[in-house]
């Protein structure tokens, strides 16, 4: 609800540019979100230059007045969203680089890293199975 | 369209097979707030004296409140309202998970189910499309079953789905309703309501958006609260062991443990059921409710022994004591077991707990023999047997048929062991002892709105308002009210308390938030409100309106002839000193409290009825109209006991 009340202003699922898929018996979920490709599939498929990329932080973002609302990019990638009022594409623009989704998260699920940061953390995490493995 | 709120009310005729949408007008909203407080109000109006319970005439009501489905913490609550079958008078529940915000979402504040199907159906509610299905093949399928077919036969799983199990068809006077396969709303036997309209579930599915007067305020505010909710020490405890981390505290420091349907306050292997043995041991992960920072939710896995392998959503503190301690049963397995088996089979644990618990002290007295039982032996922690007592009684097969009544009525029907039936108004106790728990609590215990149920007030300042330095202090004026077993401020305590719950299930809001955990305030809530809904309210305009809740929910009971004859804790708390554990020798002083609070509240402690210029000052002018004739009636009814008991002291 943070993300489509502080992009939207309004509180709904549906705005929302992050959704979790859920599992209720087994009580699992998902979040689902755009993962910020460097080669965006989204931004192939727009014809109109409605998406773009921030050449200095490599974030990708929608910039409405260009959206013809064709629904392009929704085919191209599962993780963009769409405007049932304002009929134009959404999707994950890193709120300037303060992503509120992580701001708020309450458990640490969704964090917000540099490319590298993620990587020598999961380095890591391979480092220590193996020296626990060592140990036993 | 309103901000915070939809302004609409879906009505729903089984009988007739009609659907209408009406509207909720402004100055309604802001007088009933949402949730319990607009659900309250209509069951008042339209559900008389005379309805039977599991009659056609008797609604059910779902409500959410202008918060549900917003960025407010913990928002994502959900009041199912209905004449209780269990208590036979006012009974609400009050339910977690996503239901409730894709209520909201589907453009709804209030749904109201009347009438009764001539066969089996279920509800489908797509935004504006509304539909009653066959549920022929579903009836007498377990919660997840069900979940699983509509999901498929509605072909979507992005829906949410209220369902009651075989318990709720089979009218068992204590079923639940249960979200999300494992969110109950479970007390009051509203279950069993709704399978009384031959209704077996509400599929939902929302797209549209819940409207903010003040965006950017609101934000803010709620990020203000999420930031204090954080860094506050019970939400952190809650997340680590959510609401397990009471076994501890419970038996070893306060004493108010369950054993053997409350017969001691204390066991010293406690220690087997701890949050602590859970968190390492038995927990598959955390699942929180829409909007929550907190997740206390639970899912559990057994790993070893003879039910190794299931996967349950909970068991939470009083599920977990009701089918384990207050039946005789230590071992952690057995209880996730047997939590998993109630919640499949759509009962409330604390009811059904209650009513084991009742046969199977009859059955140590000797008040019950194989006779009565169709050849059961009724041992404590039995594990066997209980499993096959839950399923008898959810099918309402053999001696479960009487149990499917619930204590109370069982005692009746069996003329025998009322003593045993801890209850209150027909309603079993929630597994908590006011000799340890507090007093404060033991006030909610007796005079509450459905009977015996910790939720009253939830007045947990006498519990946990100590790790809040000055807090305490600050709203009672004394530090003394900190203690739980002082009997000072504590009928100011909890009126206090029960004003604040009204609001938090209104708005709705969970009372983890501001109940339990204090990082919540009134003045939060009058921030949240105001921004969400544009209507600018105070936090003592805001108390008031909680008060008004509850003096409507009282005059429900009066309007029956209840009062304060019925407002009496079972005999065990007051007459029965603790026996053993950290609070020996306590009893709860119901004589000494309650009068008191009668005061507090402004109610006439002749009759316990609200007093008519009290009515007056919360505008229920209606309503103090009513009462009057059921005042002359009940004081009728108090004189001629008055009578009774002096003749009986007489003879003796």
């Amino acid at each position: 609800m943070a993300c489509s009340l502080y992009h939207e202003g309004e509180c709904s699922p549906v705005l929302s540019r992050i959704r979790i898929v859920k599992y209720e018996a087994l009580g699992r979920n998902f979040p689902s979100a755009c993962s910020q490709c460097s080669k965006p599939r989204c931004l192939e498929a727009c014809d109109h230059g409605a998406i773009r990329m921030n050449e200095s932080t490599g974030a990708v973002f929608v910039e409405e007045s260009f959206c013809t609302g064709c629904r392009s990019c929704l085919v191209a990638c599962p993780f963009m969203g769409f405007h049932p009022v304002k009929k134009v594409a959404f999707k994950c623009d890193l709120c300037g680089g303060d992503p509120q989704c992580v701001r708020f998260c309450p458990s640490g699920a969704i964090t917000f890293r540099s490319v590298d940061e993620f990587l020598m953390e999961r380095r890591r995490e391979m480092a220590d199975k193996v020296i626990l493995a060592a140990q036993e | 369209m309103a901000d915070g709120w939809t302004g609409r009310r879906l009505r729903v005729d089984l009988s007739k097979n009609t659907v209408k949408v009406e509207e909720i007008e402004k100055p309604y909203r802001e007088k009933w707030l949402g949730g319990r407080g607009f659900n309250s109000e209509l069951l008042y109006r339209e559900v008389g004296p005379d309805v039977e319970p599991l009659g056609p005439e008797n609604k059910l009501i779902f409500g959410v409140g202008p918060l549900t489905g917003t960025f407010a913490p913990s928002s994502g609550r959900t009041t199912v309202t209905a004449k209780s079958p269990l208590g036979g008078g006012f009974g609400d529940s009050n339910m977690g998970g996503h239901w409730g915000p894709e209520l909201k979402f589907a453009g709804y504040d209030q749904l109201v189910v009347e009438g009764k199907s001539n066969k089996p159906v279920y509800l489908w509610i797509d935004d504006e499309h509304v539909e009653v299905r066959d549920a022929g093949h579903l009836w007498g399928r377990t919660v997840p079953e069900a979940d699983l077919i509509i999901k498929e036969e509605l072909g979507s799983k992005e829906i949410h789905i209220a369902l009651i199990g075989p318990a709720g068809e089979n009218l068992v006077r204590y079923a639940c309703i249960l979200n999300d396969v494992y969110r109950a709303a479970a007390r009051a036997g509203i279950g069993a309501v709704m399978g009384s309209k031959n209704l077996k579930a509400v599929a939902v599915r929302g797209t549209r958006p819940v409207t903010i007067s003040r965006p950017d305020e609101f934000y803010q505010v709620c990020a203000d609260i999420r930031e204090r909710l954080k860094r506050d020490l019970m939400v952190q405890m809650l997340y680590d062991q959510g609401t397990w981390l009471l076994t501890m505290p419970a038996n070893y420091e306060q004493g108010w443990f369950c054993w053997h349907n409350f017969q001691k306050g204390f066991h010293p292997d406690a220690s087997k059921l701890s949050g602590e043995n859970h968190r390492d041991n038995f927990l598959s992960h955390r699942e929180g409710c829409f909007a929550c920072p907190i997740s206390c939710g639970r899912f559990s896995k057994i790993k070893e022994g003879k039910y190794a392998g299931e996967i349950t959503g909970g068991p939470e503190y009083e599920t977990l004591t009701a089918v384990g301690p207050r039946i005789g049963l230590l071992d952690m397995d057995k209880v996730v077991h047997n939590s998993k088996l109630v919640n499949e089979l759509g009962l409330d644990s604390c009811s059904c707990g209650g009513a084991i618990a009742w046969a199977m002290e009859c059955w140590e007295k000797g008040l019950l023999t194989r006779e009565d039982t169709d050849g059961l032996i009724l041992d404590w922690g039995d594990q066997t047997l209980i499993d096959r007592l839950i399923r008898m009684i959810a099918f309402r097969e053999g001696f479960g048929n009487i149990l499917a009544e619930g204590s109370s009525r069982a005692a009746g029907l069996m003329n025998r062991g009322e003593d045993f039936s801890i209850s209150i108004k027909g309603h079993d106790m929630s597994q908590d002892d006011p000799r340890g728990l507090g007093f404060a609590f033991g006030i909610g215990f007796a005079t509450g709105r459905r009977g015996g149920d910790h939720l009253q007030g939830l007045p947990c300042l006498e519990l946990t308002g100590g790790f809040y330095p000055g807090l305490v202090e600050k709203i009672m004026g004394t530090r003394e009210a900190e203690n739980r077993l002082s009997p000072v401020k504590k009928p100011e305590m909890e009126k206090y308390s029960e004003d604040i719950k009204a609001i938090g299930d209104s708005l709705t809001q969970c009372s983890f938030t501001h109940n339990w955990s204090f990082a919540v305030q009134p003045e939060d809530m009058a921030r949240l409100l105001s921004a969400a809904t544009g209507m600018d309210i105070s936090a003592d305009a805001l108390l008031r309106t909680g008060g008004r809740i509850v003096h409507l929910e009282r005059a429900y009971w009066n309007r029956l002839l209840v009062g304060c004859l019925e407002d009496r804790c079972p005999k065990r708390f007051t007459r029965e000193p603790m026996p053993d554990g950290p609070n020996k020798g306590v009893v709860f002083p119901e004589a000494d409290l309650i009068p008191r609070y009668y005061d507090v509240r402004g109610w006439d402690r002749k009759t316990g009825f609200p007093l008519p210029e009290v009515l007056m000052e919360y505008g229920l002018e209606d309503i103090a109209r009513d009462l009057e004739p059921c005042r002359e009636k009940y004081l009728r009814k108090v004189q001629m006991e008055n009578q009774i008991e002096v003749q009986t002291a007489e003879k003796l």
